[in-house]
């Protein structure tokens, strides 16, 4: 076990966060709001806890607090010009505020290094730590999951007029999708400047939008197990992939093909759909010989 | 228990009068129906009061307090619910989902408890799925409980709508067509839910294309045509207007 957790710990490590930015995508997904933000909450998040840390006394489970706290704010606060957007122009705005962010980094030098980033950033975050995190949010969204806020964010996904017509007020439900995506992306960006030591705005670019959209694709978009399935299969592919290191990327990309054509939910989101729909059909077999029960009562 | 007033309602899109200078009322513990042929604005009249669409002019008012400016969802929290002419139904989600949802302006559990998970959220979920279970005998529909909304019969997704309109005890119910496309028997076992929801005081206006559907259940009707309203009154004295039978057949001698 432990020389399982030595040889394959970096890949851990990677797979939580990539967990972490997934819940972060997912739970905009989750509620009908096409956002792409992940990335800009992210950055938010390291460079938050990056500078904090590297120039001020501010204990560092404080750096992190303050980074979710700004970087859920900064959602909140990006909610409200998005407020008529949707679909395929909701994602444009939402990849122009990560080009804002990105420019805001590279541009204000003085503050944030520029081009070359943060370094020196205390390596404060270990595997276990992730792990706690990550099953923390768990939590967070399976309350959500099993409550009214759930039900609403289902109901706006798949069809806002109904969720209107029954009271729901559909810009502060999408104000709170985007003030959880923006905790979870900036609570994740926090923890991984504390562990990878340095961060530049690079990091938070193209590649890390892809990335993170993958995870969810490949995973699902509504279940739990959505992220983990889509993470540990980014995770996992370079490592069984490996004679094909060359051709990464176009392994990737035939990958997300396939699921997209077979699997259209995503991996982990089946799985679950699958357990479930076999859970609804004994119940609809109960109750129909239930029904037969009292009918045959009924009749004699 | 409140009525819904509408005075002197109109929507024009650009020249077009899609609804002109409409007033009716809508009373607690009747049935009211609102007739006419294609077109003649009868949706566009549920939409208007439902505040889907804007008004041109004119005003919507529940017991003296307008609607007429107010969103979709601020008219459904001051208890005016309604059903869709094409059904709508979120189709991923189960039956008792489709219901529970209807719920929602009930909830009280504040955002903090429900991302807590803390047990007043829980409660307040469970509490609304004992109703949930009340509606579905009622509807006869318990069977169908777990069965995804969107794999449903007609008739039945029809009831899961009704359902999911009525959940939250509403003061005033707009059902849009509910019975189009049923046979005899489930309409005539809507038309007793009807009944039953009106008997308990609900204000319920009905638009139906089918005229005797409508007599039948109603005791005041309105009838429009062409956006204008061109009779009221009682079933019996409606469908012998010429107007409304001119409307229906045509008039010879054009």
């Amino acid at each position: 076990m432990i020389q399982f957790y030595l040889a394959y710990q970096p890949i851990i490590d990677f797979f939580l966060l990539a967990v972490g930015f997934g819940y972060s995508q997912q739970i905009a997904f989750r509620a009908g709001v096409f956002s792409i933000a992940t990335a800009g909450f992210a950055a938010i998040g390291s460079y938050c806890v990056a500078i904090l840390a590297t120039r001020t006394e501010v204990p560092i489970f404080m750096t992190v607090i303050l980074a979710t706290l700004l970087a859920a704010a900064v959602g909140g606060l990006l909610a409200l010009p998005l407020a008529r957007l949707r679909g395929a122009f909701q994602a444009i705005a939402t990849l122009a505020f990560v080009q804002i962010i990105l420019s805001l980094l590279l541009y204000g030098e003085g503050f944030t290094g520029g081009a070359l980033g943060i370094v020196g950033i205390p390596r404060e975050v270990n595997t276990w730590i992730l792990l706690l995190v990550v099953a923390v949010t768990m939590y967070v969204l399976w309350n959500i999951g099993r409550s009214g806020m759930g039900r609403v964010f289902n109901a706006l996904r798949q069809e806002e007029s109904v969720a209107s017509s029954l009271g729901v007020n559909i810009g502060k439900y999408h104000i709170i999708a985007f003030i959880l995506s923006g905790a979870i992306g900036g609570l994740f960006g926090g923890l991984q400047s504390l562990y990878t030591f340095q961060i530049e705005p690079h990091n938070y670019g193209f590649a890390f939008i892809v990335n993170i959209l993958t995870v969810v694709i490949l995973g699902g978009r509504t279940t739990l197990l959505g992220p983990i399935m889509g993470a540990l299969i980014m995770a996992l592919l370079p490592e069984i992939a490996r004679p094909l290191a060359e051709n990464r990327q176009a392994v990737n990309g035939v990958i997300l093909i396939l699921v997209i054509t077979f699997l259209p939910n995503g991996v982990g989101d089946e799985i679950v759909f699958w357990f479930r729909r076999r859970k609804q059909a004994r119940q609809q077999r109960k109750r129909a010989s239930e029904k037969e029960a009292r009918d045959a009562v009924t009749s004699s | 228990m409140p009525s819904l007033h509408l005075e002197n309602v109109s929507k024009h899109f650009g020249g077009l009068k899609a609804v002109d200078e409409v007033t009716m009322e809508v009373r607690p513990g009747e049935i009211t129906g609102l007739i006419g042929p294609n077109g003649a604005g009868k949706s566009t009249v549920v939409n208007m009061i439902s505040g889907v669409l804007a008004l041109t002019e004119g005003d919507i008012t529940v017991d003296g307090v307008s609607l007429a400016t107010d969103r979709a969802d601020v008219v459904a929290r001051k208890g005016v619910a309604r059903t869709f002419q094409n059904i709508r139904l979120l189709p991923e989600a189960t039956v008792l989902e489709n219901v529970l949802i209807g719920f929602h302006r009930r909830e009280e559990a504040s955002i903090l408890s429900q991302i807590l998970g803390l047990p007043a959220a829980h409660r307040e979920t469970r509490r609304f799925e004992e109703k949930t279970w009340d509606l579905l005998r009622r509807f006869r529909m318990e069977e169908y409980a777990d069965y995804e909304a969107g794999n449903l019969a007609y008739g039945h997704q029809r009831r899961v709508e009704m359902m999911r309109a009525i959940a939250a005890d509403p003061d005033i119910v707009l059902l849009d067509e509910p019975v189009a496309g049923m046979n005899d028997v489930e309409s005539e076992e809507l038309a007793t839910i009807f009944k039953e929801l009106a008997a308990s005081g609900m204000a319920l206006l009905l638009i139906e294309h089918n005229v005797g559907f409508v007599t039948r259940l109603c005791k005041q009707v309105y009838v429009l045509d062409s956006g204008r309203m061109i009779a009221a009154g009682s079933p019996e004295t409606v469908i012998r207007d010429p107007q409304v039978i001119a409307a229906y057949i045509g008039t010879s001698g054009h």
